[in-house]
């Protein structure tokens, strides 16, 4: 289904505020990590459970699905991170993104529902999210809401100011290509992700991957070499 | 393997009560905390899969605030500590419970032998 287009600041809108509706309730959320699970489960008051989606469904590659009528949100058992425990930052990011598409796209749903289709089974999710399907508007809105809730703004440049001393920005550009060369990797693979990285990625315990794409986008960490700036002062960058 | 509806429902019941007030009641700290996995008690709630062992339920019992014996009883269980007490008088209490059955007692009768039994000097 094709959602509406959705500013960025209106999705990042969205997580904060959300954050804030359940620190209001349950007490304030000052530090990460973000209790992604008791805010879908006691704060939405969703349903979360866990199968095996891809016998389920029928599809290959589910990582989560939710069920707008049903209020209930099920996540790949092989995400389960009381049994697979290295899986802990991809679970977290699922469970946030499936609260992304609840807080951004279940009135979508919930106004489809009135119009039931004749191909539609009764057990048939609203929203299905697989690993390697081509994104879509709408699985990319639910990502950048996972993002923006399980490591905020604010939270993510105290915790490098805590741990780095200032917010002065790290161009990992060396040690990505020192990794690259070591692992073998090469143009077209996933950046292999840097320490600073990976070590505040344990503090907001999310993946490595996801804490360095995070860290790009606020500006702290430059996988590139960043352009002459003819503003600024060599060798500093100035973050817009 | 087949599940036990009335279990797996008042499991979720009391468990989604309780966390509209307590965040800690969610699936995967509920499930940690009574010893067993996220997807093992996602599925005994949905029936799919059949109650755990009986210290799980005792544990979960404890948790929820409710009386073991009751959740045992749902589950098809009973204490493993009564094994317990009739191996320390196995004749004798036996003897009982055979009586108690042959008798026909209802559980009000019991009930009522068991308030003259505490309340005995």
């Amino acid at each position: 289904m094709q959602v509406k287009y959705l500013p960025e600041k209106h999705i990042r809108d969205s997580a904060l505020c959300l954050l804030a509706k359940y620190g209001e309730r349950f007490g304030p959320v000052e530090r990460p990590p973000i209790p992604v699970e008791e805010i879908l489960e006691a704060h939405l008051e969703l349903q979360l459970g866990f199968d095996d989606l891809a016998k389920r469904l029928g599809v290959p590659d589910v990582l989560g699905a939710t069920w707008v009528r049903d209020r209930r949100v099920l996540i790949d058992q092989s995400l389960d991170p009381t049994q697979h425990p290295l899986k802990e930052g991809r679970y977290r990011f699922t469970v946030a993104h499936e609260i992304g598409h609840w807080e951004l796209h279940r009135h979508v749903y919930q106004a489809d529902a009135n119009q039931p289709s004749l191909f539609d089974g009764p057990d048939k999710p609203s929203i299905v999210c697989r690993a390697r399907s081509g994104k879509d508007r709408q699985e990319w809105q639910a990502d950048t809401f996972s993002g923006d809730l399980l490591m905020p703004e604010d939270m993510v440049y105290l915790a490098w100011e805590e741990r780095f001393g200032s917010l002065e920005p790290y161009v990992a550009v060396d040690e990505i290509a020192d990794l690259s060369a070591k692992w073998g990797l090469g143009e077209d693979d996933h950046k292999p992700t840097v320490a600073a990285a990976r070590e505040l990625a344990r503090v907001f315990q999310v993946s490595g991957q996801a804490m360095q794409i995070r860290l790009a986008e606020l500006g702290l960490i430059c996988t590139q070499v960043p352009p002459p700036d003819l503003f600024s002062r060599p060798g500093t960058i100035v973050r817009s | 393997m087949p599940g036990n509806p009335e279990f797996g429902k008042r499991i979720r019941g009391l468990r989604e009560a309780r966390k509209k007030t307590d965040p800690s009641f969610s699936l995967r700290r509920f499930a940690q905390t009574v010893g067993i996995s996220a997807t093992y008690l996602s599925k005994v709630e949905t029936c799919e899969f059949p109650p755990p062992a009986s210290d799980k339920i005792k544990r979960m019992a404890q948790l929820l605030g409710e009386d073991p014996d009751e959740l045992l009883a749902l589950a098809g269980k009973f204490d493993p500590a009564l094994s317990e007490i009739i191996r320390e008088q196995p004749k004798a209490l036996a003897d009982f419970l055979r009586t108690a059955r042959d008798r026909q007692l209802t559980d009000e009768d019991i009930e009522e032998l068991t308030r003259q039994i505490r309340e005995k000097k």
